[in-house]
């Protein structure tokens, strides 16, 4: 047995995971390895002809200028998404942590009720809010006087940065919200005694503690971003697409399986690409978190 | 010359008092203990005068300036945390460096500095590791660096050895004296532990429920307790329940007091007593006997609401008299005993 397959099976540690794991197995990862499958081999007729593997179909998608400038746009989205999330998460966690009573609870149900509403729903929410002139985004500012042409915001990337950073918000929020209200305060106490004022503290104390919950949230909500396809498609328009709606598209609409598993295996590759180098990334910044004593 | 004046502190907790008419004074250069149990408001004190904590009432004073009002990081006060707390996203060096780096000091002189302050806890050699990758005591003595690094003018160590085990305790504790007298800090140290208080300090603060009982030298604490709390929170003491007449004490006449007659109670450390034939003060049965090396601990039933207990010197090849005996107890020094005022909650 390889050491590696020896370590998890007697380490203790495997067994009771097991049955979430077999579950996984079972229910997730074969079905989606048949689906990607589908890829690589040639239908016709709805059939499998022979038991063909080609690469042919992956090399076709890979060679379209098309499927690069939607991967494109979807990183960027998602990444833009991603950052705004953790600017507006970190102040809701950190706020929540220095609250007590009252404030905690409600802080905590703003945070987790909109998990409770569709995310289909809420992108809908969207579309009234930033949609066209009667929107409600754009009548406020006119009443208001702020503006005096209506913004064009619907069918925008900014639109679908906007919607994708709220529907994803409480992913970034619940994990810090965690870390930080479980923080050791007596820390901060040292360095205030040690002469640090409450901003030096803060982003020399608090933040450094708090990276290992900075990047799982950052790779969290940048993996759901890159694959979200209902907010661009929602709040994009007719005629804006990413790689995401493109599986989607392809899939459920063309009717084009082969071509929707191909760009679901690049989609989801890059996508594990993408979240190892921010899991990395986080790590690096605190290896100090994983001394084991 | 006094350094730090702390004058009539009072901080209450909703409708907890947890300190009520705090005055402490210490000399430029001492080493005061404060003790007292668990609860009594001695951390609450020490953060106060770190400015953790804000005073309802009372002052702090430093060198003759009040900094009651001063955040945290204005005081030139050093605070070593119960359990360190190393900043641990930190190397060691970059710990002993935080405050340094906060002052905005050359790079060169950091590095120096913190060298310097390595070695004077005999840690030189172990700044690149983590905190994490350290003992209790090395961790402790990070904590100490890098305090002293900033040379502050007050060092404040909460119950510093608490998690240390006992043979560690006693080396940190000589090793922190004599580090403390080599650059001279006026420093408090927060303990319960009587025997850490009585070793460490010039003067010992005995706290009970938010007050300050009494501050003495160790030795005179011991010998001179105000009163029977004090008496038996520092080494072990018999309080007996006792009857003032014509200037001594009626069950012990050789107790002279000049107390007026009436009720009163007399303190006898369990030393100050002898096992007695004929000029006995007490008559009994021994409870309990163990001998112990140098002494012999008794425990004798006198027919007083709790038996006395005494601790006898011990000669080579002598036995502890069996349990069940009769005997007699005198005391041994009546000077040393102390009479004080029988009215209850003293
Ligand atoms: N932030 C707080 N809120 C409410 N009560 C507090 C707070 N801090 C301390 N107390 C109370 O004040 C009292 C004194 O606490 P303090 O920590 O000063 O005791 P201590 O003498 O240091 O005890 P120990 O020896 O156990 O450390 C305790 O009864 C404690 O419960
Ligand atoms: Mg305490």
């Amino acid at each position: 047995m390889h050491p590696v397959v020896r370590r998890v099976l007697h380490g203790g540690g495997f067994w009771p995971a097991f049955p979430a794991v077999a579950f996984l197995v079972v229910f997730l990862v074969l079905p989606m390895l048949t689906l990607l499958a589908f890829g690589f081999v040639t239908i016709e007729r709805g059939r499998i002809v022979g038991d063909t593997f080609t690469l042919q179909h992956l090399h076709s998608a890979l060679g379209d200028q098309l499927i690069w400038r939607l991967a494109w746009r979807s990183f960027y989205v998602a990444v833009i998404s991603t950052v705004l999330a953790l600017v507006l998460a970190y102040p809701v966690a950190y706020l929540f942590s220095q609250t007590g009573g009252i404030w905690r609870t409600l802080i905590l149900i703003a945070v987790i009720s909109p998990l409770l509403t569709s995310a289909l729903v809420r992108t809908y929410a969207w579309l009234v809010i930033l949609g066209g002139r009667r929107g409600l985004l754009n009548q406020t500012l006119l009443q208001l006087g702020l503006i005096d042409q209506p913004l064009r915001l619907l069918n925008t990337d900014w639109a679908v940065i906007i919607g994708m950073t709220q529907i994803h918000l409480p992913f970034m929020i619940l994990p810090l919200l965690a870390v930080l209200s479980g923080r050791d305060r007596r820390l901060e106490e040292a360095a205030r005694n040690l002469g640090a004022g409450r901003v030096r503290t803060f982003f020399t104390v608090v933040v450094p503690m708090s990276v290992p919950a900075i990047f799982a949230g950052l790779a969290l909500v940048f993996a759901v971003s890159y694959t979200n396809f209902i907010v661009p498609q929602l709040l994009g328009g007719g005629s804006y697409s990413t790689l995401a709606v493109q599986v989607y598209e392809q899939t459920v609409v063309v009717l084009d399986w082969t071509r929707g598993a191909v760009l679901a295996t690049i989609l989801l590759t890059s996508c594990f690409v993408f979240v190892y180098l921010i899991v990395a990334g986080g790590s690096r910044l605190s290896r100090w978190s994983e001394i084991r004593t | 010359m006094t350094h730090i004046h702390l004058e009539a502190i009072e901080k209450s907790y909703g409708q907890t008092k947890v300190l009520n008419d705090c005055s402490l004074e210490v000399a430029r250069g001492e080493v005061m203990t404060l003790l007292g149990p668990s609860g009594c408001g001695k951390t609450t004190l020490l953060r106060t005068l770190a400015g953790f904590v804000r005073q309802d009432h009372g002052r702090v004073v430093v060198g003759g300036v009040e900094i009651s009002h001063l955040d945290p990081n204005r005081r030139s006060v050093g605070y070593v945390f119960q359990n360190y707390a190393l900043f641990p996203h930190l190397s060691v060096a970059d710990n002993v460096a935080y405050g340094l780096k906060v002052r905005r000091r050359p790079a060169g002189e950091i590095r120096e500095r913190v060298a310097k302050a390595l070695q004077l806890v005999a840690l030189d050699g172990l700044g690149a590791r983590y905190p994490a990758q350290l003992s209790g005591g090395q961790q402790q003595r990070v904590a100490i660096a890098r305090v002293l690094v900033l040379e502050p003018e007050v060092l404040l160590l909460d119950e510093p050895f608490n998690a240390l085990d006992a043979k560690l305790r006693l080396t940190m504790q000589i090793e922190l004296r004599k580090l403390i007298d080599r650059v001279g800090i006026t420093s408090i140290f927060v303990t319960h532990d009587q025997s850490e208080a009585m070793m460490l300090s010039d003067k010992v603060a005995v706290m009970r429920a938010g007050r300050i009982e009494q501050v003495a030298a160790p030795l005179e604490i011991y010998d001179r307790p105000v009163n029977d709390y004090v008496a038996s929170f520092i080494g072990r003491a018999n309080v007996l329940s006792v009857e003032v007449r014509d200037g001594v004490v009626a069950s012990a006449p050789e107790v002279v007091t000049n107390r007026a007659d009436g009720p009163a109670r007399l303190i006898v450390r369990p030393e100050n007593l002898a096992i007695a034939g004929a000029d006995a003060c007490w008559s009994g049965r021994i409870l309990f006997a163990s001998a112990q090396g140098p002494s012999i601990e008794y425990e004798v039933e006198a027919g007083l609401p709790e038996p006395l207990r005494l601790v006898v010197p011990r000669q080579a090849g002598e036995a502890a008299l069996p349990a069940g005996s009769a005997v007699g107890v005198r005391i041994v020094d009546p000077g040393a005993c102390i009479v004080i005022g029988g009215g209850s909650g003293v």
